[in-house]
């Protein structure tokens, strides 16, 4: 008998969908296989496939097709959004500088870092204890002048969703008048899970990623408003109006779309049998472990992810014990395993330390049933003893 | 029977996983990160290191589960920081029988009990058979002189696959599975210890002005001073290297004396004892006691010569050597066999 196996770490990855491998293949093989910029049939077979897509996703996140650059990923494109933008700005003689929250994804603080690297500035705005960015902290830099404002629509770790259609209204009121200053967002974690459209969100930036929505690795975007607000940060050949460079990805580009595709039309369906998946699994964690903090409770939350501290524990030991149960989930992040410390984010939402590092992330996605949160429920009990008795005689 | 296979990334453990997966048994691979690798890249996770990353290749081909357990806190405090202060007072630690005593043979068995584990195993050259300890059969690998100090009791629970293979036979194995470590290059140096430069992590951890790295007088066993050096902690005791020159025959550091910071010279001869003490001693059978005959290892690459115990009393014993020994170092570890080659225990050298 093979042992039932549970995939609870979507905001990590997912696999990818056949609608998608199918929607994909003919840009594999002998039929679409050419290079978009080429003049002959092959290269206009490739073209096709890559403006249909850049039309589907417009359509699925409320833009124009030609405000789609395809990057290599969501870090790619949060690179683009961050680095871009701020050496736009240096070479307006423009604010040298972008702000980002505390709770980003490391892609979009390590962006910042870079530009300060660069001799620019990065000004890291503080997240309460509910996740929302610091309302004080926003209004002061925007007083004092800075290219871009960068925070994320659902954060990848804890779920929490920040109110991006107000801060992209106060960025975009800011001086210097008439457009304001730059608001980007990472919507990873938020498109296909809540309705993510630029029609009611006056975002200048956005970025989405490819396999967090059943497309495959290796593809993402970045929704770019005014391509005149961007500077290129990889050079090449004159692709993507040259703000990304390089052969497109027609393969990666043609799934990312059909993927968006499918997304945006069932986002709606989605998100509440997530969501009632989610708190079933809460009730259950609760009952079975009464200590048990769930991170982020106060604040609005994305309905896929439900980030839990098992108090006595410590993550790294919870997950080894959860896979030899056929159950896959994460400690948060995935960049950050194999490290004591806890979360950043859950570190910026000022987390106690030892509820830091024994923290569960559970994320939902459309294979999901109530299955798996049986399989936790049933899995749970035996090993929170194990590993906080363990703890216990490592602690001595 | 469930295992808890320590993998280090290296061929040893690697096929001592492998074996077991063999013999039918139901293994669990873990990589213990012990310290941080990567300080100088911020940001970067440990958990790319190469020999992370071969462990979990192995582990994926042998088609068993393999985990990183974080040791990071035990091992600098148990281990790490023993290492510097031992230097610190002037002798010469072995870090890896800290390891294997606090480390490998005692959290990692709380993580193997805690999983559930009937045992765990290790790709150490040394045999575990019966509750009894023995030598590995190939003399030139044999790493039963590191084990001495791990509790008695998880000797029952230890199993040994590559013990009774010479270095070769487990290459061949390797090769045989086809495990991606099959040809990697032995590691020799302490594994905390970049470069092999023990000193500058000796640096790392103590104050500018610690005296052990702080200059200080040559003297001759007749207490003349001839010379000057930059810190006891850079020498050892059997020591010939940066030693001052000018005399008739080669000098040897023959002791450290750590309260003056002296250390002091003399020649060959003078390296040899015919006695030796161990502190923190610990057994692996029932205690001996005064009388009892046993053969004593002073090195690791040292014959082990036969002995008798003189006295003991508070975890210490003083032991009597039938044949001179040379280049007794404080700190390293003196370790007792019977006649047959059995770990009996051991203690560090007073």
């Amino acid at each position: 008998m093979t042992k039932r196996l549970t995939y609870l770490d979507n905001a990590a990855t997912t696999p990818v969908r056949p609608e998608v491998l199918e929607a994909m293949l003919p840009y594999l093989g002998k039929e679409a296989f050419g290079n978009p910029s080429s003049a002959h049939r092959f290269g206009r077979a490739a073209r096709a496939g890559v403006e249909e897509a850049k039309r589907a996703i417009a359509e699925a996140v409320g833009a124009e097709p030609n405000q789609v650059v395809f990057t290599s990923g969501g870090t790619e494109a949060d690179n683009l959004a961050i680095i871009g933008a701020a050496l736009a700005a240096r070479d307006r003689d423009g604010p040298f500088r972008v702000a980002v929250s505390a709770a980003e994804h490391k892609a979009v603080l390590a962006a910042a870092h870079a530009v300060k690297h660069l001799g620019g500035e990065e000004v890291i705005l503080p997240v309460s204890a509910s996740g929302v960015v610091d309302s004080g902290a926003l209004d002061a830099v925007l007083a004092e002048g800075v290219a871009l404002v960068s925070v994320m629509w659902v954060n990848n770790e804890i779920g929490t969703v920040q109110p991006v259609a107000e801060l992209a209204s106060r960025c975009c009121d800011a001086p210097p008048a008439p457009s304001g200053v730059l608001f980007h967002s990472d919507a990873v974690q938020a498109f296909g899970k809540l309705p993510v459209s630029l029609r009611d969100v006056k975002c200048a930036l956005l970025t989405i990623s490819g396999h967090k929505i059943g497309a495959p690795k290796g593809i993402g975007a970045l929704i770019v408003r005014d391509r005149k607000a961007v500077e290129a940060i990889i050079h090449g050949g004159g692709q993507q109006f040259g703000i990304r460079p390089g052969t497109e990805n027609v393969p990666g580009i043609v799934g990312l779309a059909t993927a968006a595709k499918l997304a945006a039309q069932e986002q709606q369906a989605l998100a509440p049998r997530l969501g009632e998946l989610r708190d079933e699994l809460e009730r259950r964690v609760l009952a079975i472990v009464p200590d048990a903090v769930i991170n982020g409770w106060q604040s609005e939350r994305a309905p896929h992810i439900s980030n839990v501290s098992i108090p006595g524990t410590d993550s790294e030991a919870l997950l080894m014990h959860l896979d030899l149960a056929g159950i896959a989930c994460s400690s948060g992040s995935a960049c950050s395993t194999g490290a004591v410390e806890p979360s950043h984010v859950l570190t910026a939402m000022g987390v106690p330390r030892e509820l830091g590092v024994a923290a569960l992330r559970f994320s939902f996605g459309k294979d999901s049933t109530i299955d798996d949160v049986d399989a936790v429920a049933a899995a749970l009990p035996r090993i929170v003893e194990k590993v906080r008795s363990l703890a216990t005689v490592l602690h001595r | 029977m469930r295992v808890l296979v320590a993998m280090s990334g290296g061929v040893d453990s690697s096929v001592a996983a492998a074996l077991l997966v063999e013999q039918g048994h139901d293994v669990i691979g873990a990589t213990m990160k012990l310290f941080c690798y990567g300080d100088s890249v911020p940001d970067r996770p440990c958990c790319s290191l190469d020999s992370i990353t071969d462990a979990k290749l192995v582990a994926h081909k042998l088609e068993i589960p393999h985990y990183v357990l974080n040791l990071e806190d035990r091992f600098g405090h148990d281990v790490i920081d023993n290492f510097v202060a031992e230097y610190a007072r002037g002798r010469t630690p072995i870090p890896c029988v800290r390891c294997n005593s606090f480390t490998k043979f005692r959290d990692f068995l709380s993580h193997a009990d805690a999983l559930d584990c009937d045992a765990i195993a290790t790709g150490h050259y040394a045999i575990a058979h019966d509750g009894a300890l023995f030598r590995g059969l190939d003399r030139q690998k044999d790493q039963s002189y590191f084990l001495w100090g791990i509790d008695r009791g998880v000797v029952t629970r230890m199993l040994t696959p590559v013990g009774e293979l010479t270095k070769q036979q487990t290459r061949v194995v390797a090769r045989r599975l086809g495990l991606v470590t099959a040809d990697k290059k032995e590691s020799v140096e302490i594994c905390f210890v970049p470069d092999d430069d023990y000193v500058s992590v000796l640096e790392q951890h103590l104050p500018a002005d610690a005296p052990a790295l702080s200059p200080g007088a040559f003297v001759t066993t007749s207490g003349d001073v001839v010379g000057e050096h930059g810190g006891f902690a850079r020498y050892t005791v059997g020591q010939r290297k940066g030693l001052p020159g000018g005399f008739d025959e080669p000098m040897y550091v023959v002791a450290i004396h750590p309260a003056t910071r002296e250390v002091v010279v003399g020649r060959g001869a003078e390296l040899f004892r015919h006695a030796v003490s161990l502190e923190e001693v610990n057994w692996l059978v029932e205690p001996l006691g005064p009388g009892d005959p046993v053969w004593v290892q002073c090195r690791y690459r040292a014959r082990a010569v036969p002995g008798t115990i003189a006295a003991k009393a508070d975890g210490r014993i003083a032991l009597r050597l039938a044949e001179p020994v040379r280049s007794i170092a404080p700190g390293q570890s003196g370790v007792l066999y019977d006649a047959d080659e059995r770990l009996l225990g051991g203690g560090v050298i007073v």
